[in-house]
């Protein structure tokens, strides 16, 4: 679904971004990009929805050959991406029908299909009572809830989130990553970058680290940081006499639950149900190969 | 769906920045209607001009004894330079020098006593001004002419007149027109600037290019047309009102735009206040980050 082949990005004030990272990510993956901030975590989320254009190397993102893509393609390339941000970016002079409505509307769908998928999206997120609300009427965890399901509500083959719950609150936080997790499990890709340990740890899933920006950690089912925990364990380990493996590394039991407990029933309407995979599946990765939809180039 | 969608975003976008839109209307009109009152003057002072110049003669005067006059009128009015040659026998000239001296009762009797000495003369029209000097030339080269008289200051005048006033008009409705092209890409600017929110999400959930611009577009156009229509309607009708008021106007100065002129140049003006609309938001849109992919 996403794949990055040895991509360097540097600022024109000859800022390096990114060094040579190469990842993929299958359909269907929910995959964390976590490191310290300026490691490259947003660079790496507007290389993928091309806002940014690699120096080198080459991004493939839903079959499309993202790095070479002419400029006219880019909109129909992000119809298959849904973004959500740390701000919200909500307009504050319009209800939240008309926020979500937006994204459908600017990309001419009909009054029809608006009028279908506003109110079914917004159930989703669970704002169906607060749809002619404005923005500033709502909570940031509500307000971010409105952002998610516009990201969403085209069903976009990939979400993407740069610090979803930066402005959060620990226990509006779980319920934001409820409703990521809930989407993930409708079959759609998400990458996360986050700074938030509690989440990380707590939901288990693939963990990219970037350091100064290059990938220096790529762990399925990870934790947010290895080196604190396993430290602690290290030192419990050699008491122990035992050796450490970070997938050993217990998540936050409460947490855990409280992200659990809600995320079964739910069944998206008119989105295609589909195995909640974590790990990533071979021909989804190959369907995003170089050469396989090569829609050149203007680079 | 796409289409009122597109249409209501540019109205929308109108009403909700009245001011600015009205700005940029003024703008529009100010300038397009000092374009048109230019192109206005232009025309009258260029079929002025070419009346004063209908009056403009080169006389040369053919000695008594010359005998082939038709030939030698034949033969000028074949030069490309020259549109008429007139001949004027000498009792035309007589009666000519009666009427002009008529009260300089020496020069009367002189004359009377021996009309001989007012000579024949053919009288050249030149094609255009400027060819009055070669005229001048060749026919003081010719057999049988005694003397070449013209008025070289009035001629050059008129053609300075005629040529400054020319260049005068054309750069005035230049820059006039530049003017109005920057005060749309302004206003556009604005208009983007104030929805830079709007279209930051519009490409974040991959609202195609045209869908992005167009509103811009028909705006600017709007903007454009509006202020050049009433550019135009207003100059059209300053210039009737005056048409009707001043008929007392000194007689060298005609007042005579037709209406096929007004009607022309009024479309013209009109059109170009559409491509200053799309030339102004194009350009503000190319240069807008917000815009940009």
């Amino acid at each position: 679904m996403i794949r990055l082949q040895n991509v360097t990005k540097v600022y024109d004030n000859s800022v390096v971004a990114v060094t040579e990272v190469s990842l993929d990510v299958a359909k269907g993956e929910f995959v964390f990009l976590v490191g310290p901030s300026g490691s490259g975590k947003s660079t790496l989320l507007r290389l993928i929805m091309r806002e940014e254009k690699p120096d080198e190397g080459d991004v493939w993102v839903a079959g499309k050959h993202a790095s070479v893509l002419p400029t006219w393609k880019v909109p129909h390339l992000r119809r298959s991406i849904g973004t959500v941000f740390q701000d919200f970016k909500l307009l504050p002079n319009k209800s939240v029908y008309e926020n979500v409505s937006f994204a459908l509307e600017v990309t001419g769908r009909s009054r029809h299909v608006v009028r279908n998928q506003v109110p079914q999206v917004l159930k989703l997120v669970g704002l169906s009572n607060k749809s002619e609300r404005q923005p500033r009427q709502l909570s940031g965890g509500e307000q971010q809830r409105v952002s998610i399901a516009r990201a969403f509500v085209n069903r976009p083959l990939i979400l993407l989130a740069d610090e979803p719950t930066g402005n959060l609150d620990p226990a509006t936080s779980v319920g934001i990553m409820r409703i990521l997790d809930r989407i993930n499990r409708t079959g759609t890709t998400v990458v996360m970058a986050t700074h938030d340990h509690a989440i990380v740890d707590a939901m288990r899933r693939r963990v990219v680290q970037l350091d100064d920006g290059r990938v220096i950690r790529d762990q399925r089912s990870g934790a947010y940081e290895i080196r604190v925990q396993s430290n602690v364990r290290a030192a419990e380990a050699r008491d122990e006499g035992k050796p450490i493996d970070p997938l050993e590394i217990p998540p936050d039991p409460a947490l855990v639950a409280d992200l659990v407990s809600e995320t079964e029933p739910t069944s998206l309407p008119g989105a295609a149900p589909e195995k909640p995979t974590v790990a990533p599946a071979p021909d989804d990765a190959s369907s995003a190969a170089p050469g396989h939809e090569r829609t050149d180039t203007d680079a | 769906m796409r289409i009122s969608y597109v249409l209501n975003e540019a109205f929308n976008n109108i009403r909700r920045n009245g001011l600015v839109v009205l700005g940029a209307i003024l703008a529009v009109f100010v300038s397009l209607f000092l374009t048109f009152g230019t192109l206005i003057f232009g025309e009258i002072a260029r079929v002025n001009t070419e009346q004063w110049q209908e009056d403009v003669r080169v006389i040369g005067y053919l000695r008594n004894d010359f005998r082939d006059v038709s030939g030698l009128q034949a033969e000028i009015e074949d030069w490309a330079e020259v549109q008429q040659v007139i001949y004027f026998s000498p009792s035309e000239a007589y009666q000519e020098a009666q009427r002009m001296f008529a009260d300089d009762n020496q020069i009367l009797e002189v004359i009377q006593e021996d009309p001989s000495i007012i000579p024949a003369s053919l009288r050249v029209r030149p094609v255009d001004l400027n060819d009055y000097d070669t005229i001048k030339q060749r026919l003081t080269n010719s057999p049988g002419i005694s003397d070449v008289i013209s008025a070289d200051e009035t001629v050059e005048q008129i053609a300075a007149i005629r040529d400054g006033l020319r260049v005068f008009f054309w750069v005035l409705a230049v820059a006039l027109g530049v003017a109005a092209v920057a005060l749309i890409a302004n206003t556009i600017h604005m208009a983007i600037y104030a929805r830079r929110e709007e279209l930051e999400i519009m490409h974040l959930v991959g609202a195609s290019n045209w869908f992005v611009r167009t509103p811009f577009i028909i705006e600017g156009v709007f903007e454009g047309v509006l202020g050049s229509g009433i550019a135009v309607a207003l100059g059209a009708w300053l210039y009737k009102l005056a048409e009707g008021r001043l008929s007392d106007l000194p007689e060298f100065i005609i007042l005579a735009v037709p209406d096929s002129f007004m009607l022309g140049r009024g479309l013209v003006i009109i059109a170009f206040g559409a491509v200053v609309g799309v030339v102004g938001s194009s350009i503000s849109l190319a240069v807008h980050k917000y815009v940009r992919t």
